[in-house]
């Protein structure tokens, strides 16, 4: 297993004991959607995988797993592009269950959510997962999740209601602009990842020479 | 490949605007133990990061098992940390952890981890975060036994555990060193824990290393000397090391090579490792003075 797939792995087991909460969680929210249009199935979900993919930044904060990340033979890297990998991986499964369950609930009620349906809501999806991993993830690299939640909860909507006023985005022309979410969702996500990789290394910098030539005056004197 | 099991020369780390570590040097030889001595906020737990490769540094370099640091990350393996606090997910039961950390160990020893456990007392289905602060160590000592380290780092690992223990801590140290490749570095302020496992000792103030070596070498190297309120008073050329003062008696360490100077009268005895650490680590405003 290589190292990116391994802190995948460890990803999931650290939210694995959190199971639970997380299908309590997610019933209450069905339950919410009860009656609502079928095509609101996958929003519901990505809402969710948003919530899985950072639960890890998480738990991290509060279990110092910072320092984990830093004792295990995993070099730094790894670790960053493995929280992006982790992401991904959650939206590929969160996204594949919410179409099948929103497939089958439609056939249930007879109503039509078929092709062109399902390819505007993956769109739209991934155009909104792109944006939150893209915002998020390096501030919770840099800051870490407990100081920066709220702001990168506010960021990512700020960032797309930003762009929808500034490119005159609008639901009648969604068909013109809605294919450019893929390639543009991917270039967030590999500028996110090498900006997070930026952060990181600066984070990690000691102080200023500064600070030991001060210290060295001061005791000299 | 060098017989060091690690080695720190010259590192100069600022960690806040008021503290840094500064030309910090000690090492120590494969297959003995180091104790590092110093008083909270001294920069024990800054020298180990820097010497871990946890946290950069502005100068100097550090060696760990033949290799600059940072050095490659399968280093790693051969690496076993023991910090003053746990660092797992505190809902992972014991068993998880295993799952949890085994792919990232080459080595890494399931029967070992789980007759550790037994050996500590340690229920596989019991929740991190339920353990005690004791319990929690030796899960940590556990996880650092489990995948074979040539080299253990302690830091601080005693502090706020009962004399029990404690004690069973030091055994822990004394099988891991019946291998003659393995090496412990142990960072404490409760300096008897290193009276029976200490090979060599590194005494910390300030962000500066006071002395290092060997220690029966450190205790030979200073005297803790005894007289009345005024005796030490119109000495010359002998520096006092962490002077305390009662209205009955005055007390400090001196080195031993200034002791042959003082009077007659004047108490001089080999001070214990905690007479020592208690002197070095004094606050500032009494920490020398030379008469």
């Amino acid at each position: 297993m290589n190292p990116v797939a391994r802190m995948v792995m460890l990803n999931l087991r650290t939210v694995a004991p959190y199971r639970n909460q997380g299908l309590a969680a997610f019933v209450v929210m069905a339950l919410l959607f009860v009656n609502r249009p079928v095509v609101l199935v996958p929003t519901l979900v990505l809402l969710f995988t948003t919530t899985i993919a950072a639960y890890p930044f998480n738990v991290g904060d509060k279990a110092s797993l910072q320092t984990l990340y830093a004792t295990l033979p995993l070099a730094r890297r790894a670790v960053l592009f493995g929280h992006y990998a982790w992401a991904l991986a959650c939206y590929l499964g969160t996204v594949i269950t919410g179409t099948v369950v929103a497939l089958l609930l439609a056939w249930l009620q007879s109503v039509p959510f078929g092709g062109r349906t399902i390819a505007t809501v993956l769109s739209l999806s991934w155009g909104m997962f792109a944006v939150n991993v893209a915002v998020q993830f390096p501030l919770f690299i840099r800051y870490g999740y407990t100081r920066i939640n709220l702001l990168s909860t506010v960021l990512p909507l700020a960032f797309v209601a930003t762009l929808v006023i500034r490119l005159h985005l609008s639901l009648a022309s969604v068909h013109s602009w809605l294919p450019w979410t893929w390639p543009v969702g991917a270039a967030l996500i590999v500028a996110s990842a090498a900006a997070s990789g930026a952060l990181d290394r600066r984070r990690r910098q000691p102080t200023t020479t500064a600070g030991v030539n001060r210290l060295s005056r001061q005791v000299s004197a | 490949m060098s017989d060091v099991a690690f080695a720190l020369r010259g590192v100069n780390a600022a960690v806040t605007r008021d503290f840094a570590l500064r030309d910090v040097s000690f090492e120590l030889p494969s297959g003995y133990v180091m104790g590092l001595i110093g008083a909270n906020g001294a920069g024990k737990t800054t020298a180990i990061r820097c010497l871990l490769g946890m946290r950069a540094v502005n100068g100097g370099e550090i060696e760990l098992l033949g290799h600059p640091v940072p050095g490659p990350v399968a280093l790693r393996q051969e690496v076993g940390v023991v910090l003053d606090h746990t660092y797992l997910v505190g809902d992972w039961r014991l068993a998880q952890v295993e799952r949890a950390l085994r792919p990232f160990y080459e080595r890494w020893d399931g029967d070992r981890y789980r007759g550790l456990l037994d050996e500590f007392g340690l229920d596989m289905r019991a929740k991190v975060k339920d353990l005690s602060r004791g319990m929690a160590i030796k899960l940590m000592i556990a996880v650092a036994l489990s995948h074979h380290a040539r080299l253990m780092v302690f830091d601080e690992p005693t502090s706020g555990l009962d004399p029990v223990a404690r004690d069973e801590l030091v055994g822990i140290i004394g099988d891991f060193l019946l291998d003659a490749r393995h090496s412990v570095l142990f960072s404490t302020h409760i300096t008897t824990d290193l009276d029976r496992v200490g090979d060599y000792l590194t005494l910390i103030h300030g962000g500066r290393v006071v002395r290092t070596g060997t220690k029966d070498d450190i205790l030979d190297a200073y005297r803790i000397v005894r007289a009345g309120p005024d005796d030490l008073n119109h000495l010359v050329g002998i520096e006092l090391i962490g002077v305390r003062r009662t209205p009955t008696v005055t007390q400090a360490l001196v080195r031993t090579d200034e002791a042959d100077l003082l009077a007659a009268d004047v108490l001089v005895e080999p001070p214990t490792l905690e007479e020592i650490a208690v002197h070095i680590g004094a606050p500032a405003g009494r920490r020398k003075e030379t008469v």
